[in-house]
């Protein structure tokens, strides 16, 4: 029974490496201020081994353009960048193919370069995926983003009142227990006269009738 | 004295209606083409439906979204008072006030204050044709119900038959 399990395991394996592609990963969306320094990562996973041929391709489309055009390669253990477009000089590698990182830094934006950038990965022989994209939004001053203040200001009062109501419980308990066991120290069974004012935080009120 | 009993829920139950009425209608500033505020605004568009779209980028917007937070809390704190006002009723030894469900009416009175005095002050204060709608008139006079019926708890004295 063992053996069956485990034999059909290694053959779903085997299976599952064969047809499964290569999936690419990059951020959604990035936000910058213009003239920051931005870092676009994009990584991959693959059923293989990394191989010394893997390579990382980046592609730009411009807000309104109709077409992208190439602005980075690695390849063969060596990455080129364009040295014509609009990235020229730009552009650096800082990613570590080894560790199927190919992400790249775009330093000192600006408003031109809003638009989508592609991540293209491929790790032979596992080639056939998806490219992945991020989109560039370049700001001269970064938005609040919506709700993130709401949030915070409705988030902090009701964890201020939460605590407040917890630490006025754990007081009380507190005095009662102490009290409770002092009065169990002194006098036995009985705790009597001084220490009836803790009586009012325990009351047994009948459901019958409440009114005023 | 059930009649008693069932003014204050009464009360209690129009305090929440209001609030949230102010809070989600999105009907603080009117014009003939635009209801607006505190989350996103209604333009009448030429053939005559409305378009939801957002605010656009004022200045203000992190008070707008003091608005938007303060409101909610006042909600919030207003339900809150009515769950605490039943819990109350039957855990209060007699004799005692309700005074923790006046406490929290009074924080919920508190923060629509708040909000109906940033928005007041901060929004729409230099345009002259337009009007101030449904919401911010329900948000004032939540501020004095929410006020009143704080004190009221704070004089009620808890009696069994």
């Amino acid at each position: 029974m063992l053996s069956v399990l485990a034999l059909t395991s290694v053959v779903l394996l085997g299976i599952v490496s064969q047809t499964t592609a290569i999936v690419v990963y990059t951020s959604w969306e990035k936000h910058a201020l213009v003239g920051t320094d931005v870092r676009l990562s994009c990584s991959f996973f693959s059923w293989q081994w990394t191989s010394p041929d893997v390579t990382f391709s980046w592609q730009y489309r411009a807000d309104g353009a109709k077409e992208g055009i190439s602005i980075f390669h690695f390849a063969g253990g060596a990455p080129y960048q364009d040295s014509k477009g609009p990235f020229r000089d730009r552009l650096e590698f800082v990613g570590n193919p080894s560790r199927r990182d190919g992400s790249i830094l775009i330093k000192n934006v600006d408003f031109g370069d809003n638009g989508t950038f592609t991540c293209d990965a491929k790790n032979p022989p596992d080639i056939a995926g998806h490219p992945s994209s991020v989109r560039l939004l370049v700001f001269e001053k970064v938005p609040v983003q919506a709700g993130v203040i709401t949030g915070a200001i409705i988030g902090v009062v009701l964890g201020l009142l939460i605590l407040i109501v917890a630490i006025y419980y754990l007081m009380r308990f507190l005095v009662a227990r102490r009290v409770f066991s002092l009065s169990m120290s002194k006098h036995g069974k009985k705790g009597k006269g001084k220490e009836g004012s803790q009586q009012k935080q325990k009351p047994k009120v009948p459901l019958v009738f409440i009114s005023f | 004295m059930l009649e008693l009993l069932a003014a204050l829920l009464v009360l209690h139950l129009s305090c929440i209606a209001l609030l949230l009425a102010a809070t989600i209608n999105n009907a603080w500033w009117m014009t003939n083409k635009v209801s607006t505020d505190i989350w996103a605004r209604w333009t009448l568009q030429a053939d005559g439906g409305w378009n939801y779209t957002e605010i656009p980028n004022v200045s203000a917007k992190e008070y707008l979204q003091a608005v938007q937070a303060s409101s909610v809390l006042a909600c919030i704190f207003c339900i809150l008072g009515l769950i605490v006002f039943v819990a109350q009723l039957y855990t209060l030894p007699k004799g005692r006030r309700f005074i923790f469900t006046a406490a929290f009416q009074l924080m919920a009175c508190v923060c629509i204050m708040i909000a109906a005095s940033i928005y007041t002050d901060i929004f729409h204060k230099d345009e002259a044709d337009g009007w101030y709608g449904v919401s911010f008139v329900l948000a004032w006079i939540s501020v004095c119900l929410t006020l009143v019926s704080s004190v009221i708890y704070c004089t009620m004295r808890k009696k069994t038959v």
